[in-house]
């Protein structure tokens, strides 16, 4: 339980950071000055990586299925 | 991709992962987990490349050059009513994209030129933002300007290849297409954009786009 909690915040932070990086890529996107790529590619890009990276975290180090004695998924039988 | 279309995607995406911010349960399901792939992974990376590559796309516009102040000078210089002036005389009779103006001529046209541009207009930023900016006038290219820029477009073309002063010395013609002499050298094609140079009696022409 303590363990899908965990997986839960994880999502709601990768979540939280690739809603911030979108919105920084959406004010880039309307912000005609040369200075936007830059903030586009380190601040969005960036904020937008983390995100992902978290995503992809939270998936590998989520609640496993259980198990049963002889080690088949119950997925499975 | 029209910018207001990248623009109405990413907010799109942003949605979606507010939905996943608000409810991260639903990745319970199959189809939540499915979900949360595309929302978390797919739509954010792929926002993110559209988004980079209409900003690389603008980058090469006129405009986008001339949005810095120091540039007013050279995009001033497109509008001298002087064919002599080989940067207004190109623009003006649109033998380069008139939208385009400055990317044409000064980017690089070997291999990762345009890669090679980006990276100088990037040098451009710091020097901008973070270190003295010098006057218009001392604005100096990071190297000689080369042939191959001009002969992407005059090589091959009747005007160049049968010019009367490109013909004068047999030798005129092999040193130029070898970078050897350059068009833009003293004599030749050496007024380019001049700021600094134009003295009172410069007209400008206000037509066109």
């Amino acid at each position: 339980m303590r363990s899908a909690d965990s997986m839960n915040r994880r999502l709601r932070i990768s979540g939280i950071l690739a809603i911030i990086g979108l919105l920084v890529e959406a004010l880039c996107l309307v912000w005609s000055r040369p200075i936007a790529f830059v903030v586009l590619v380190c601040l969005g890009g960036a904020l937008i990586g983390l995100g992902v990276l978290l995503f992809l975290y939270s998936l590998v180090s989520g609640p496993t299925h259980p198990t049963n004695a002889s080690g088949v998924s119950q997925d499975k039988r | 991709m029209p910018t207001i279309a990248i623009v109405i995607l990413v907010l799109f995406s942003a949605v979606l992962a507010g939905v996943m911010v608000v409810r991260p349960a639903i990745t319970v399901s199959r189809a939540g987990k499915i979900l949360a792939f595309g929302v978390l992974f797919f739509l954010p990376l792929f926002s993110l490349v559209a988004g980079m590559d209409n900003e690389m796309e603008r980058s090469k516009s006129t405009a986008f050059c001339l949005s810095c102040h120091i540039m007013d000078s050279y995009g001033k210089s497109l509008h001298i009513d002087d064919p002599s002036y080989l940067a207004a005389a190109h623009f003006q009779n649109h033998r380069v994209p008139a939208d385009e103006a400055c990317y044409t001529c000064h980017t690089n046209y070997a291999m990762f030129g345009t890669f090679k541009a980006k990276l100088g207009g990037l040098r451009h930023l710091y020097v901008y933002y973070l270190k003295k900016m010098p006057l218009p006038q001392d604005i100096k290219l990071h190297e000689p300007f080369n042939n191959r820029e001009c002969l992407h477009c005059h090589l091959g073309a009747r005007s160049f290849e049968q010019g009367a002063t490109h013909n004068a010395d047999p030798a005129t013609l092999p040193a130029i297409k070898s970078d050897t002499l350059s068009c833009v050298s003293s004599g030749c094609h050496d007024v380019v954009h001049n700021v600094g140079h134009w003295g009172d009696k410069v007209k400008f022409w206000d037509g066109g786009s």
